[in-house]
């Protein structure tokens, strides 16, 4: 095989395009020939070099561009005018005013005591919508007075209790160096218009009137309460 | 997606829809294509255009005896590239490379490998098409069509319109000639490289 022939044939032998005989024509001289060998090495390089070559991303523009060039103006599928339709609900400011308009339809259903499961003819009447959430409100608001209160009886027992259970070891000592102790009655009777510690009566006589009804709750004169601290 | 006989039937009853899965089918080879050639991505997505609007007015004359779609389409981007080649070589001749690498940079996919691989890879192919544009355009479309577009010898013959054993002696010539070109352009790269490292 001659330089000239190998050269013809290189790219048929590097495709696996040459039968056994001139394979093994074109095998002996490339292993006697150092140039013929250097250029199939060459030509292997450059299909390499194709072959990793990757491909360009043509611009995204472009089929749309084509498609105006083409088609013109598209029409949309129905698929797409339906996306479109409903695009404004997936924005965020929609998405918000949607959320917010339940929101306070949910309230207002609420307040109105109005069981959607269990709608009636009565629950559409706006003189029910009306008397419901009247009562619904004052029924808000007397929750509201009781817990207050509840949280205040319970602070003043509280703070006095504390404040009686301090007194009487700091009390006795003062007590026992300025006046002498009066003597307790013959038979250690406790009289509840003369109690022996006038705060403790206080404490029992607020506790008494708190199990009633909180909002009946007498407090003591500002100067008795001024006096206790 | 459906395939190239079905679309193009479905595009000659009217269907647009099918105008378009065929374009998103074949935009991305044939850009390709015209970028193998001139080397230039805005002038290759002038091209891809012009040969789409072409390929558009011209799907009736499409004959499934002819070969496949692809085959087809290859042709007439062929020819429309050879007529771009004509047109254009006086002013090829006087104008600078000044948009060699408009775009390229920016679509090339940030994913992948490392920035040395990448800048690695960026250099080999920009020394592939520098080669390339050394070709004549008879070796350099034979070239493409088969190394680069994976094209087999007689769909290569049906596209150029030239007999097998042309399309073999053009592409053997084309690598020999490509090999030539590269091993002369990284003899040139080498010193300077060497020179600018030292």
């Amino acid at each position: 095989m001659t330089h000239l022939e190998l050269e013809n044939l290189a790219s048929d032998y590097l495709e696996g395009q040459l039968d056994a005989v001139r394979r093994a024509e074109f095998e002996a001289h490339s292993a006697e020939c150092a140039p013929c060998r250097e250029l199939v090495a060459d030509l292997r390089n450059v299909m390499e070099l194709c072959k990793s070559a990757e491909d360009l991303e043509p611009a995204p523009w472009l089929v749309p561009k084509i498609l105006l060039a083409t088609i013109g103006e598209r029409k949309p599928t129905f698929g797409e005018q339906l996306a479109a339709y409903f695009r404004p609900a997936a924005r965020v400011r929609m998405a918000y005013a949607v959320a917010m308009a339940v929101f306070s339809f949910s309230i207002i259903v609420n307040t109105a005591g109005i069981n959607l499961r269990h709608l009636t003819f009565e629950d559409l009447n706006p003189r029910t919508w009306f008397y419901q959430a009247n009562r619904t409100g004052h029924l808000a608001v007397a929750r509201a007075e009781k817990f207050y209160y509840d949280l205040r009886v319970v602070y003043e027992i509280e703070s006095r209790l504390r404040q009686f259970q301090q007194q009487p070891g700091q009390g006795d000592g003062q007590q026992e160096r300025e006046t002498p102790k009066p003597e307790a009655p013959a038979g250690g009777t406790t009289d509840s218009k003369q109690p022996d510690n006038p705060e403790l009566a206080e404490v029992r006589g607020l506790m008494k009137t708190n199990t009633g009804s909180n909002r009946a709750l007498t407090y003591p004169a500002e100067g008795t309460r001024s006096s206790l601290r | 997606m459906e395939d190239d006989p079905k679309l193009v039937q479905r595009c000659l009853a009217g269907e647009n829809s099918a105008w378009e899965d065929l374009l998103k089918l074949h935009t991305r080879k044939i850009f390709n294509l015209c970028y193998r050639f001139t080397g230039r991505p805005s002038e290759a997505e002038d091209l891809t255009q012009e040969i789409f609007i072409k390929i558009f007015q011209t799907l009736r004359s499409y004959d499934v005896a002819q070969g496949t779609f692809a085959t087809w389409l290859s042709r007439v981007a062929r020819n429309h590239l050879v007529d771009h080649y004509r047109r254009t070589k006086k002013e090829r001749l006087t104008s600078s490379l000044d948009d060699e690498e408009d775009g390229v940079i920016e679509r090339t996919p940030s994913l992948g490998p490392g920035p040395g691989a990448q800048v690695e890879s960026r250099e080999r192919k920009e020394l592939l098409q520098m080669g390339l544009d050394k070709l004549s355009p008879d070796l350099r479309e034979a070239v493409i069509l088969r190394d680069l577009n994976d094209l087999d010898y007689d769909e290569i013959a049906r596209v150029l319109g030239v007999p097998p054993g042309t399309v073999k002696s053009r592409i053997n010539r084309g690598r020999l000639e490509l090999a030539r070109v590269l091993k002369r352009m990284e003899g040139m790269r080498g010193p300077a490289k060497a020179g600018g490292d030292a």
